[in-house]
């Protein structure tokens, strides 16, 4: 298992001119940036700006058409397998397999990720105690609710103890007081030296837990810096001016 | 264990956890087993009738040829409905629920999500097998069975599901919908088998077109007859069908 807690911060993730097309169109375009352990990035745009796609290609779920990506250093697109223990990622809506109970999609995701035996069902056990998950332990997918289908995502994601854990809009369908705990658990995982990446149209999400954040706007970054919990009246300014005006602000160095 | 065969595994024990939790896999399993039951007791109950006579023939065809073959012949007739209808869902299924890209995310490479799924499947379709193969051999000690001709009919039958179980994958790859992909392995194993249909019926017996044929190298092996030919042909298939899947699936991770 990847250890959790580093000696110092070191950049977990760092992207270099990264370029994708989709559907015809450049749906991210040069974009650099990088992530140290423990950090929390706030990503916004408006739909379309090229967040689910960048997310997807740092999860190693899709390739990038040219730039580099490094995850603790080593190139990650010469060696995929390192998403295998390093990253955690909940996709927008969680897919998951309908006929498989929670208990199976944790052990089957921990599989993947190279846990077994005494080690799985100790990681399984903590992250269904943590997420609040017993009483749907045994449950189907299927049947589960949205917001239900959200935190298994998210207990699949965190269960091998990634070093990057990426959430593209994780608090869609969870009511606010799930939402609350879902802030605390980001911040939680942040204290223990995991680097998040979080993709949300949710300001006040940004602004409550994340310590650094980026705008995209039509796949280019417009904005990048750091952010205080008392920042939100300036972040929403920003934002609105990107979004409305594609105004570009000197991004600042990560 | 090395990397690949861990990652293997765990995509093999997943789709293998996905096809017993599914009805279609027990009511494929129930319905094609009693079928083969009631046809089992037919042949067996004309096996019997037939006895008298037969004891005038020395040499004349046994248990083995009248029964446990026969018996294997009508469930390699049942695999072409079978094996589509249980691969239809190995890829197209993922790729319709977005389950897909959670696999690419884990570092699972695509040869491996394909080989995982087909071994998944190719379990299913040994068990049915088996399971078939145990109403012969529930008799071998009242009956005089013919191991060498039955090991060889097995081994066919085998080849022949591996054979399927690959074209089956390799549709539900190409395929945005599984009932596309079952329509698809269906007709792609159809054409497999008759493909030399003309052929024959022009009373042309060799040749290209009849070596192309999976009837072609599925019947000597019936019959008992194993040739290192007729094992390369379901090999080749099975090799290229697995490494179709994996372009093509590798290319979904490159296009998105």
């Amino acid at each position: 298992m990847t250890p959790s807690i580093p000696a110092s911060p070191a950049t977990v993730l760092r992207l270099d001119q990264l370029s994708r097309r989709r559907a015809g169109r450049p749906a991210v375009q040069n974009l650099s940036l990088a992530l140290q352990s423990g950090q929390v990035l706030g990503l916004l745009g408006v739909n379309g700006a090229g967040k689910s796609t960048t997310l997807s290609m740092i999860a190693g779920a899709l390739r990038p058409d040219s730039g580099s990506i490094q995850l603790s250093g080593e190139d990650f697109l010469e060696h995929p397998e390192l998403a295998r223990q390093l990253i955690g990622w909940l996709p927008e809506r969680a897919p998951l397999w309908a006929e498989l109970s929670v208990n199976e999609h944790l052990d089957a995701h921990g599989r993947l990720r190279g846990l077994n035996g005494a080690a799985l069902r100790l990681a399984r056990c903590a992250i269904i105690e943590r997420l609040e998950l017993q009483p749907l332990a045994r449950r189907l997918a299927g049947v589960l609710s949205q917001g239900q289908r959200q935190r298994l995502g998210l207990a699949c994601a965190l269960l091998h103890r990634p070093a990057l854990l990426v959430l593209d809009e994780p608090a869609n369908a969870l009511d606010p007081v799930q939402a609350a705990a879902l802030r605390a658990l980001i911040r939680e995982q942040s204290a223990t030296g995991t680097a998040v990446i979080l993709s949300t149209h949710l300001l006040t999400e940004v602004t409550a837990v994340c310590d650094r954040v980026a705008i995209l706007h039509e796949g280019t970054l417009r904005h990048d810096g750091p952010i205080h919990s008392d920042d939100h009246a300036a972040l929403e300014r920003t934002f609105f001016e990107i979004a409305m005006h594609g105004t570009c602000v000197p991004a600042r160095a990560a | 264990m090395s990397g690949a065969f861990v990652n293997t595994l765990a995509v093999a024990r997943l789709e293998w956890r996905r096809l017993v939790v599914r009805p279609l896999a027990w009511v494929l399993a129930a319905l094609t087993l009693a079928w083969l039951a009631w046809n089992f007791t037919l042949l067996l109950g004309g096996f019997l009738a037939g006895q008298i006579q037969r004891a005038a023939l020395p040499g004349g065809p046994g248990f083995t040829d009248l029964v446990a073959v026969p018996l294997l012949g009508q469930l390699a007739q049942l695999a072409f409905l079978v094996v589509p209808l249980l691969t239809m869902s190995a890829i197209a299924g993922d790729r319709r629920n977005g389950t897909l890209p959670l696999l690419f995310a884990a570092g699972v490479p695509a040869s491996h999500i394909v080989l995982g799924r087909y071994l998944a499947v190719l379990g299913w379709l040994l068990l049915w097998l088996v399971l078939t193969l145990a109403m012969p051999l529930a008799l071998a000690s009242a009956t005089s069975l013919d191991w060498g001709k039955l090991a060889a009919a097995a081994l066919g039958l085998t080849l022949m599901l591996a054979a399927l179980a690959a074209v089956g994958v390799a549709s539900s790859t190409f395929a945005s919908h599984p009932a596309i992909a079952a329509a698809a392995a269906l007709i792609i194993a159809l054409a497999l088998w008759g493909v030399n249909l003309g052929a024959q019926m022009a009373g042309i017996n060799g040749g290209a077109i009849n070596w192309l044929a999976m009837s072609t190298h599925l019947q000597p092996l019936l019959r008992g007859l194993v040739s290192t030919t007729d094992l390369l042909w379901f090999v080749l298939l099975v090799g290229l069908a697995l490494a179709l899947a994996t372009r093509r699936l590798g290319s979904d991770r490159e296009r998105g």
